[in-house]
């Protein structure tokens, strides 16, 4: 028995699985929101669709989590604030791109003051579309998410 | 003592797009800054720039944060009164039943909102889990949970799908006893009462002053709402009253919240009733003539005026929107002065403030 | 002899208190009323509409540029709680010398108003307190961007240019 496990750790495949499924399951996300996704991040939080059932919790403190929402446009304003966000989460960290707006600056692509696409700012793992996305396609985002880290190597990138 | 420069979000759990910039002395905050404009996408120029039916998704987005209809409606008032468009019977009374509707979700996400301040995780998941009821009946009638452009220039899109009518009195019966359950749970809730009364106290005096609008206002004792005082679509038709509260505090503004939403099954009940049968939208050219016009409406949180000048082509000359929650932040610095750090979250929810709505 | 509304009292007795300084003064429908006046006396006719007329609760304040005609309209929308009218009160200010006097003393609800027309046009306000970047970026460097001057781009492909540009240069 205790053989088979020593066996198991050494077993950098199996390693790996159970460490990637460690990572898969749970995704804190930080609550920062940028744009008016946030009702939709509200409701899949909350009693009905409560994605906490895939291990996504919303968490208050940045240092602690592994899992970013960008809810929608991004202004220039906020482009800065995100980056800080995003540097200052340990890693592995994870980046899902909710609605339009943050694909590729939906509505906003002629303003002024919005980023055409949160891809400029820090590197997206999965991309939702919508205006804004139903909760469902947020959950469909996360089982993605985690369809993808299942997949990865040791190193992240 | 030295004062410390403190600075609160955009990252933080209660400051959504906001920052609030602190002069604190030990505990107490002696001055705070509102720092805005994170979710600025300049839809003034933008509307510059579109025709006025494409305008109405953007429009929209003002005040996306489940007051969609609310918002909307100001934008179709001013370019109806430029163009002297009279709207279908029927398409007025489905304006109402989704603005409506609509301030009832917002005011179940508000509430939730405050109890997370107030650290009630129960009452966080019950108004989201019963605004979702208000949603799928929002989603019946247009086809969207959170943004519907369903009223259009010169009517609305769709019309009351079967079996609508029954679903939402149904609804709205349940909702009606869900509010007591809200009561016991949060408003007579002594840990509550603890958080919020006498916290933030807004005198009439001030609040008109500041121009503070809607609930906050109401709940300062003033009986201002533009639904009794300039009624528009078909809102004089309906008996309903103004709920106003005492002493202006937080406790005050979200008890206002509240009974606005009872205010608010009491319109559905009696438009739902009353519809009549008829045509829901009228053809009418995208050309607005050239004038000017100002409106104001009656959204979730409170009046939305909206500033019309057309020059006679597709497109407008200038739209200026002057939104509740613009006019509600002077509040925020207002109300916090001399205050425990601890009741600035509690302030600040209860203003209701959503930043989309400052920033436009 | 017929009652007036109150609207017409309202233009009759601003027009009977400023005769000089009034450029037009008319009812636009019910419940509202335009004052259109000459903008160095601008802050006189607030103090007489806040204090005579009660016109308490500051709506909104919106700027209006008129390239052609080269100048700025300045618009003051205030409602009358008692009296249930809405006062739109107006001033123009040339283009190339946009200053006005701010009316911060007068309702003290047009602080932030005020502030977004100043960033949005570039409008000075004098006598306002603080005058700084409101929903802008910190660090914009542009032109006020609602004055008619400042164009958006028309296409995508002029966005996506724009944007090549920008990284191959930096």
């Amino acid at each position: 028995m205790l053989q088979k496990a020593k066996d198991g750790l050494m077993d950098i495949k199996l390693f790996r699985r159970v460490m990637n499924w460690g990572k898969a399951w749970s995704l804190w996300s930080v609550h920062l929101e940028t744009g008016c996704c946030g009702p939709e991040d509200m409701a899949r939080a909350c009693a009905r669709f409560d994605t906490e059932r895939f291990g996504t919790l919303p968490f208050p403190t940045l240092r602690e989590c592994d899992l970013i929402f960008v809810t929608g446009f991004v202004t220039k304003k906020m482009a800065k604030r995100l980056k800080i966000v995003y540097e200052q989460m340990p890693e592995p960290k994870y980046v899902i791109a909710i609605g339009h707006c943050a694909i590729s600056g939906g509505l906003w692509w002629d303003s002024y003051s919005v980023v055409q696409g949160v891809d400029e700012i820090i590197p997206v793992d999965v991309y939702v579309p919508g205006c804004p996305p139903r909760p469902e396609a947020w959950i469909q985002g996360i089982r993605m998410l985690q369809e993808k880290i299942a997949k990865e190597g040791m190193r992240k990138k | 003592m030295s004062i410390m420069k403190l600075s609160i979000g955009p990252q933080h759990p209660i400051s959504a797009h906001f920052r609030f910039l602190l002069d604190v002395d030990g505990d107490v905050v002696l001055k705070l800054e509102p720092d805005v404009g994170y979710t600025h996408r300049g839809i003034e120029k933008l509307a510059e720039k579109r025709t006025y039916l494409q305008n109405l998704p953007v429009i929209e987005r003002v005040n996306s944060y489940c007051d969609s209809a609310g918002t909307m409606l100001g934008y179709l008032e001013v370019i109806e009164e430029l163009m002297g468009l009279e709207v279908p019977e029927r398409a007025k009374y489905l304006r109402v039943i989704a603005a409506e509707l609509n301030r009832i979700a917002s005011h179940l996400y508000a509430a939730s909102l405050f109890s997370v301040a107030t650290g009630l995780e129960t009452m966080l998941m019950w108004p989201i889990n019963d605004r979702e009821l208000i949603l799928d009946l929002l989603e019946r009638l247009t086809g969207q949970r959170i943004t519907y452009t369903y009223q259009t220039i010169g009517g609305v899109r769709f019309d009351m799908p079967d079996g609508f009518k029954e679903e939402a009195l149904k609804r709205l019966d349940y909702l009606e006893k869900r509010t007591e359950d809200y009561y016991k749970m949060l408003l007579w809730n002594h840990t509550f009462h603890m958080r919020t009364k006498k916290v933030g106290i807004l005198r009439p005096s001030d609040a008109i002053k500041l121009g503070v609008v809607g609930p906050n206002l109401r709940a300062s004792g003033v009986k201002v709402d533009v639904r009794k005082d300039e009624p528009y679509e078909v809102y004089d038709r309906f008996d309903f009253s103004i709920p106003t509260g005492k002493n202006g505090d937080s406790y005050d503004r979200l008890e206002v919240r509240f009974k606005e939403v009872g205010q608010s099954i009491n319109i559905l009940r009696q438009a739902l009733k009353d519809i009549p049968k008829g045509p829901i939208k009228k053809w009418v050219p995208p050309i607005v003539p050239k004038g000017e016009a100002y409106t104001r409406v009656e959204a979730a949180r409170g009046e939305f005026g909206y500033h019309l000048i057309g020059d006679g082509s597709m497109k407008p000359y200038r739209l200026k929107i002057s939104p509740p929650s613009f006019r509600n932040l002077i509040a925020l610095p207002h109300l916090c002065q001399n205050i425990p750090l601890a009741d600035v979250p509690i302030i600040y929810i209860s203003l209701d403030l959503i930043p989309m709505d400052v920033d436009r | 002899m017929i009652d007036k509304s109150a609207e017409e009292l309202i233009v009759d007795s601003v027009k009977a208190r400023f005769p000089e300084e009034v450029i037009e003064a008319k009812v636009q429908r019910k419940n509202r009323v335009s004052i259109s006046v000459r903008n160095n006396r601008i802050y006189d006719v607030g103090l007489f509409l806040r204090d005579e007329l009660e016109f308490d609760h500051i709506a909104s304040v919106s700027g209006v540029d008129y390239i052609d005609m080269n100048e700025f309209e300045v618009i003051y929308y205030v409602w009358s709680i008692n009296k249930k009218v809405l006062v739109g009160l107006r001033t123009k200010i040339p283009r190339d010398n946009p200053v006005l006097k701010s009316l911060v003393d007068v309702w003290e609800g047009v602080l932030y108003h005020e502030r977004e027309v100043w960033e949005m046009f570039g409008i000075k306000f004098e006598g306002h307190p603080n005058l700084s970047l409101l929903l802008l970026p910190e660090d914009w460097d542009g032109p006020p961007p609602l004055r008619k001057d400042f164009v958006l781009p028309e296409t995508h492909q002029e966005r996506l240019e724009e944007k090549i540009k920008k990284l191959s240069s930096g």
